[in-house]
C-alpha cells in the first residue's frame, strides 16, 4: 500500500489524469441522472406493519390529506361577493387536474339537511349566489342552525370559511403549490386568503430544506477556505485540500446519479458533511509535512511527498475507515434516506482519503512544497516547550479536576438525556413567525385543527357499527377527546346518526342522540343515502358496517399534541374490546409518529453498533483491546452530552438531529486516532511519559485542534441558515466536535497516563 | 306509460313515412334520417305498457370489490301527467319494508315529489331535494338514468350508425340546454326500431369519461321492450351498480291507492 502509494508520487501527472478522468465520469454520470425526491411518503419504509395497516385504512376510507384555504373577510363572510368567491374557487379547484371532482368541501358543496314535521330537507346552501340581503340572511340562518358546518366550515364569529380541498398521495409538487398561491393571490380583496394543510407544510419543507442548503454550501466552502488559508499557511495547500473534498463530493453524487437513487432530504446535508469531514485528511497530512520541513528543512519535493506518505498514510486510513463505518452504521436504519445517507457519506469520506493520499502528495511533487512556513521554522521551539506542551503538563498537573469535572459533565448529561423527548412536527421546523406556521396558527384558532389524527375501530362482525352501544361509545370518545385543547373536533359516523335523528324528529335537539336501535340507525343510514352525499358517508364506515373511521382535527402536528389525543382514545380501548372492537390508527400524523419513533430507535441501534465496531477496529489497528476501550471515551462522552444538552436546552429529537451523534462519533473519533498514533510513536521513541505527552500535544494536538476548528467554523455557518433545523445542526455538530476535541486532549489523555497506555512491559 | 305521447310520436313517424315516400323526387329514401330529437324522443315515449311491477336486484361493488345486495319490491303506473313509483326493500333484513315512494311528473319544471317510510319510526316522511342530478340511493345512477330527464333538456344531434352487439343502432350526442349539470354530454347508442338504448357514456364537464352504462340484457314481455339486466360503472369513482329486474309483470291494473303514504306504512 504504502509502497504502491509512494510508487505514485513518480508520476505527478499520471495522477492528475486520472483522477480527472474519473471525476469527469462521474460528472457526467450527475449530469444525467440526479433526480430529487420530495414525495415524503417514498421516505417511510412500507413494509412497516403500522404503514401497511395505516396505507390500508386511508385506502378503505379515502384518507387524504387536504389543502385548506381560509377566506377571511373582516365584516364576515356572508355578503355576495364573499359568497361567490367561494363557489368559484371551489370550481375553479374542483376543474384542476390534480383534484378530484368531489374532493372539494366549501360552503357551496356542502348539503343541508334540515327537519320539519312534515319531512325531511335536503339541498345545497346555495347554488345561484345570494344577492339580496335577505336571501343572505337566509343563507346565514341556516348555517347557523346546523352545527355540522358551523363551527367547521364557518368560523363562529363568522369572519372566515374554509375551502378544503383533498390530494391523492402523490399529488403534490413544489410547481402545484405555487399554482395554488397563484390562484387564491387572484381571490384577494377585501377579503383575505390563507393557504395551509399537511400538504403545503411538507410540500414546502421538501423544497425550503435542499435549497437552503445549496444556499449554505458555497457559503460553508469560503468560511472553510479562509480558515484552510489560515492553518495551512499556504494557498497551494489550501487549494489541494479543498480540491479533495470538492472532488470526493462530486463523485459521491455522480456515484448516487448512476445508481439511479434520488437525492432525499436528508442527503442534501452531504456535501456540508464531506467539506467539513475531508478537510482533515488535507490538514494532518501538510501538518505532518510542515513537522518535517522544520527538522529537514533542506528535503526534496519527493522527499516531502514520500514522507507524507510514510508518516500519514496509517492514520489517514484508520481515521477515514472508522469514520466510514459511523455512517455505513446507518444502513441498520429501517428508513431508505438515512441508509442511503450512510452509506453515500461513508463513500465520499472515503473518495476524500484516496484522493488525500494520491492528489496531495501528486502535487506537492508537480507543484513544489508549499514554501510559507520554512523562514519560521528555525524560530519554532522545541517540542518539549511551547504552549502544546504547557497545555500537556496542564493536564497531567490537573488530572484529578479532569476526571472529576468529566464525571460531573456525565452525571449532569445523563440526567439531561432523561429529558429528552420525540418530535414528529414538520410544522415546528419552520420558523416561528413564517407565513407557514402563522396561517396554521389563524386557522387553528378559528376551526377544529388543521392536522388530524384517524382513529380506526374493526370488528369480525358485519353490521357492528351499526350497533347503539358501539355508536353511543364512539360519540362518547369524540365528546372525551374533544374536552382536550388539542382536538378541536372530531368527526365519524355517530355525528351522522345524531344529526339524522335530531332532523327526523322536526329538529328536537332532544333527539341529537344515537338512535335506540340496530334497525332504525340502519335506515337512517339508508335515508342518508338517498338524499345526501353518500360518498361522504363512506368515509366513516365500510360497506359491511364492520369497520369505521373517527377524525380528530388536532391543533398541531407534534408528538405531544398526537400523544395525548392517542392517550384518551387509548382510555376506550378496554370498553371497545368489551364490545369486540378493536382500536388503531392512521392517517399521516400518526405515521410521522412512528417515523420518528423508527428513526430513533435506529440511531440509537446504530449508534451502540458503530461504537462496538470502532472499538474493534482500534483494538485490532493498534493491537491492543485498551486502545479501543480507551479511543471511544471522546466520543462516547460526546453522545452523551450531545444528548444531555439537547434535553436540557428543551431541543426534541427530530429526523434532523437524531443524525448528529452519528456524525459526531464518525468524525470525532479522527482525533482520538492521530492522537493515539502519535503518543504511540512518541513513547516508543521517548520512553518517558511527559516527553510523549509534550511530543504527542504538539504534532498531534495542533493538527487535531486545527480540524476541528476547521469543522467547527463549517458548521457554525449553518447558524446563519434560513432554516430551523440546519441551524439546530449546525449548533450541535460544532458543540459535538468541541467536546470531542476537548475529551481527547484531556480525560483521554489522563486514562491513557492512569492506564500506562504503551509504556506498559 | 307514455302513452299518449308514444301514440303522438308513432302518428308522426307514420306520417312522415307517408310525406317522405310521396315526395317527387324520392330517390334517397335513406337522407330522411331521423333527427336526434327525434330519435330520444322514441326513447322516452317507447311505449311500456300501463303499469309495471318487478322484483329489483340491486347490487352495489366499490372500488375495494365490497358488495352490498338489495332486494326491492317495485310497482310503477303511468298516470298521464305523473308516473307513480312505490319500492319496498325486501333485504337486507334491518331495512326490510323500509319504503320509498316517488312522483315524477311530465311538466318540465315540476320536481318530484318524494316520500320515505321507516319502519323503525313507524313515520312517512317528506324528502325534498334540489337537485336531480342525485344519485339514486346511493347508486351510479341518478334518477335522471333512470329515464327521468325530459328530451327537451338536452340538445341532440345524431354523430351516425354503429353495430353494437349486432345490432344495427343510431348513435347520438345530447348536450345539456342548463349549465352547471353533472354531465358535459352524453353519448346514447339506440337500437333502430325498438328504441331501447344499449349503451350510454357519461362525460363530465372537463369531457372526461365520467360513466359507462352498458345493457346486458332486454327482451320482450307483453309485447314491451324491457330492459332487464344493465351495469353502470362509475370511471371517476371506481364504482359499479349492477340493476337486475326478475318476475316481471306489466299491465296487471295495479290500484292507484297502492301509490299512497298508508300503503308504505302497510310494507309488503
Amino acid at each position: 500500500m504504502h509502497r504502491f502509494l509512494t510508487a505514485l508520487t513518480a508520476r505527478p501527472w499520471l495522477v492528475f489524469a486520472a483522477v480527472i478522468a474519473v471525476s469527469a465520469a462521474f460528472l457526467v454520470a450527475a449530469r444525467g441522472n440526479t433526480r430529487m425526491e420530495t414525495d415524503l411518503d417514498k421516505y417511510m419504509p412500507k413494509d412497516h406493519p403500522a404503514f401497511i395497516y395505516s396505507d390500508e385504512a386511508e385506502e378503505w376510507f379515502d384518507i387524504n390529506d387536504g389543502i385548506i384555504i381560509a377566506i377571511e373577510h373582516a365584516d364576515g363572510v356572508y355578503n355576495p361577493g364573499t359568497l361567490s368567491k367561494v363557489k368559484d374557487l371551489t370550481k375553479e379547484l374542483e376543474r384542476h387536474d390534480l383534484i378530484g371532482r368531489g374532493d372539494v368541501t366549501s360552503l357551496y358543496t356542502v348539503d343541508n339537511i334540515t327537519g320539519s314535521e312534515v319531512g325531511l330537507d335536503v339541498r345545497s346552501f346555495y347554488s345561484k349566489v345570494p344577492e339580496s340581503e335577505s336571501e343572505v340572511e337566509a343563507l346565514r340562518a341556516s348555517v347557523k342552525a346546523n352545527d355540522m358546518i358551523h363551527g367547521r366550515l364557518v368560523s363562529a364569529d363568522e369572519t372566515v370559511t374554509l375551502v378544503i380541498a383533498e390530494l391523492g398521495d402523490e399529488a403534490f409538487s413544489q410547481e402545484f403549490y405555487r399554482e395554488i398561491l397563484d390562484l387564491t393571490a387572484a381571490y384577494e380583496g377585501p377579503e383575505k386568503l390563507y393557504v395551509a394543510g399537511r400538504p403545503i407544510v411538507e410540500g414546502t419543507m421538501a423544497y425550503l430544506a435542499p435549497k437552503d442548503m445549496k444556499r449554505m454550501v458555497p457559503i460553508v466552502l469560503l468560511i472553510i477556505t479562509a480558515v484552510l488559508a489560515l492553518v495551512l499557511r499556504s494557498p497551494k495547500s489550501t487549494f489541494f485540500t479543498l480540491l479533495v473534498v470538492v472532488l470526493s463530493t462530486l463523485w459521491t453524487f455522480g456515484l448516487m446519479a448512476w445508481l439511479g437513487i434520488p437525492i432525499y432530504a436528508v442527503s442534501t446535508m452531504i456535501p456540508v458533511m464531506l467539506i467539513a469531514i475531508g478537510v482533515a485528511d488535507g490538514i494532518h497530512i501538510y501538518g505532518h509535512l510542515g513537522h518535517y520541513q522544520r527538522e529537514r528543512p533542506e528535503a526534496s519535493a519527493r522527499d516531502g511527498a514520500s514522507e507524507m506518505i510514510r508518516g500519514m498514510w496509517k492514520p489517514v486510513v484508520m481515521t477515514s475507515v472508522t469514520t466510514a463505518v459511523g455512517f455505513v452504521s446507518l444502513l441498520t436504519s429501517d428508513v431508505y434516506p438515512i441508509k442511503y445517507f450512510g452509506m453515500f457519506t461513508a463513500f465520499g469520506v472515503m473518495s476524500a482519503m484516496i484522493l488525500s493520499l494520491v492528489l496531495i502528495p501528486a502535487a506537492v511533487v508537480a507543484f513544489g512544497l508549499p514554501g510559507a512556513r520554512r523562514a519560521k521554522a528555525k524560530a519554532k521551539p522545541e517540542a518539549t516547550d511551547g504552549i502544546a506542551a504547557t497545555f500537556g503538563k496542564g493536564v497531567m498537573k490537573y488530572r484529578g479536576v479532569i476526571i472529576a469535572v468529566t464525571a460531573i459533565v456525565v452525571v449532569v448529561s445523563v440526567i439531561g438525556a432523561t429529558k429528552i423527548w420525540i418530535n414528529s412536527s414538520f410544522l415546528e421546523k419552520f420558523e416561528r413567525d413564517s407565513d407557514i406556521v402563522l396561517t396554521d396558527a389563524f386557522i387553528n384558532e378559528r376551526f377544529g385543527g388543521t392536522s388530524t389524527l384517524n382513529v380506526i375501530l374493526e370488528s369480525p362482525d358485519d353490521g357492528a357499527m351499526k350497533r347503539p352501544d358501539v355508536l353511543r361509545l364512539m360519540d362518547e370518545m369524540q365528546t372525551e377527546s374533544e374536552m382536550l385543547d388539542e382536538v378541536g373536533n372530531s368527526f365519524g359516523l355517530a355525528d351522522y346518526l345524531r344529526r339524522i335523528n335530531k332532523v327526523m324528529h322536526a329538529d328536537d335537539p332532544a333527539f341529537d342522540t344515537i338512535p335506540d336501535s340496530a334497525e332504525l340507525v340502519a335506515q337512517y343510514l339508508l335515508l342518508y343515502e338517498m338524499s345526501g352525499d353518500p360518498e361522504m358517508l363512506w368515509r366513516t364506515v365500510d360497506y359491511d358496517f364492520a369497520r369505521s373511521n373517527i377524525t380528530l382535527q388536532l391543533k398541531g402536528d407534534d408528538s405531544k399534541t398526537i400523544n395525548r389525543a392517542i392517550q384518551v382514545v387509548e382510555e376506550f380501548r378496554p370498553r371497545f374490546e368489551e364490545l369486540g372492537v378493536n382500536v388503531n390508527y392512521a392517517g399521516s400524523g400518526y405515521k410521522g409518529l412512528i417515523f420518528t419513533d423508527l428513526i430513533l430507535k435506529g440511531q440509537v441501534k446504530s449508534l451502540i453498533l458503530s461504537l462496538g465496531i470502532i472499538v474493534v477496529l482500534l483494538s485490532l489497528m493498534f493491537r491492543r483491546i485498551s486502545a479501543g476501550l480507551i479511543g471511544v471515551i471522546p466520543i462516547t462522552i460526546t453522545a452523551i452530552v450531545s444528548f444531555g444538552v439537547m434535553g436540557l436546552l428543551n431541543i426534541p429529537l427530530s429526523t434532523t438531529t437524531a443524525l448528529i451523534s452519528s456524525i459526531a462519533v464518525g468524525v470525532g473519533i479522527d482525533y482520538a486516532v492521530h492522537f493515539m498514533e502519535r503518543f504511540r510513536v512518541a513513547a516508543k521513541r521517548t520512553g518517558d511519559v511527559f516527553a510523549t505527552i509534550a511530543d504527542a500535544m504538539h504534532h498531534s494536538g495542533r493538527a487535531i485542534m486545527f480540524n476541528a476548528v476547521v469543522v467547527i467554523a463549517g458548521f457554525l455557518v449553518l447558524l446563519f441558515s434560513a432554516f430551523p433545523p440546519n441551524r439546530a445542526l449546525g449548533a450541535l455538530v460544532s458543540g459535538n466536535m468541541f467536546i470531542s476535541l476537548l475529551g481527547t486532549v484531556t480525560i483521554m489523555v489522563v486514562v491513557m497516563v492512569q492506564t500506562k497506555f504503551y509504556f506498559k512491559k | 306509460m307514455k302513452t299518449i305521447g308514444a301514440l303522438a310520436v308513432l302518428i308522426l313517424v307514420i306520417a312522415a313515412g307517408f310525406v317522405s315516400a310521396e315526395e317527387p323526387s324520392g330517390l334517397d329514401v335513406t337522407v330522411e334520417e331521423p333527427s336526434g330529437l327525434e330519435l330520444i324522443e322514441s326513447v322516452y315515449y317507447r311505449p311500456d305498457g300501463e303499469d309495471m311491477q318487478s322484483r329489483l336486484t340491486m347490487t352495489l361493488v366499490n372500488s375495494r370489490g365490497g358488495t352490498r345486495v338489495r332486494e326491492i319490491r317495485q310497482f310503477m303506473k303511468d298516470f298521464g301527467d305523473v308516473e307513480k313509483k312505490v319500492m319496498f326493500f325486501e333485504s337486507p333484513a334491518d331495512v326490510r319494508n323500509t319504503s320509498f315512494m316517488n312522483w315524477s311528473y311530465t311538466a318540465v319544471e315540476q320536481d318530484d315529489d318524494q316520500w320515505i317510510y321507516l319502519p323503525a319510526l313507524k313515520k312517512v316522511k317528506r324528502i325534498s331535494s334540489d337537485s336531480k342530478g342525485d344519485y339514486f340511493m346511493g347508486s351510479d345512477f341518478t334518477y335522471d338514468d333512470l329515464g327521468d330527464r325530459h328530451p327537451t333538456s338536452d340538445t341532440h344531434t345524431v354523430l351516425g350508425r354503429e353495430d353494437v352487439n349486432g345490432e344495427p343502432c343510431y348513435v347520438v350526442e345530447s348536450v345539456p340546454v342548463e349549465e352547471e349539470y353533472i354531465y358535459g354530454r352524453t353519448v346514447s347508442w339506440i337500437v333502430e326500431d325498438k328504441w331501447v338504448v344499449v349503451k350510454k357514456d357519461f362525460y363530465d364537464e372537463d369531457d372526461e369519461l365520467l360513466k359507462t352504462l352498458t345493457v346486458d340484457e332486454y327482451g320482450d314481455i307483453d309485447g314491451y321492450w324491457v330492459v332487464m339486466h344493465s351495469t353502470m360503472h362509475h370511471v371517476q369513482r371506481e364504482h359499479t351498480t349492477i340493476m337486475a329486474l326478475d318476475d316481471i309483470q306489466l299491465d296487471t291494473g295495479i290500484p292507484e291507492n297502492k301509490f299512497t303514504e298508508r300503503m308504505m306504512a302497510r310494507g309488503l
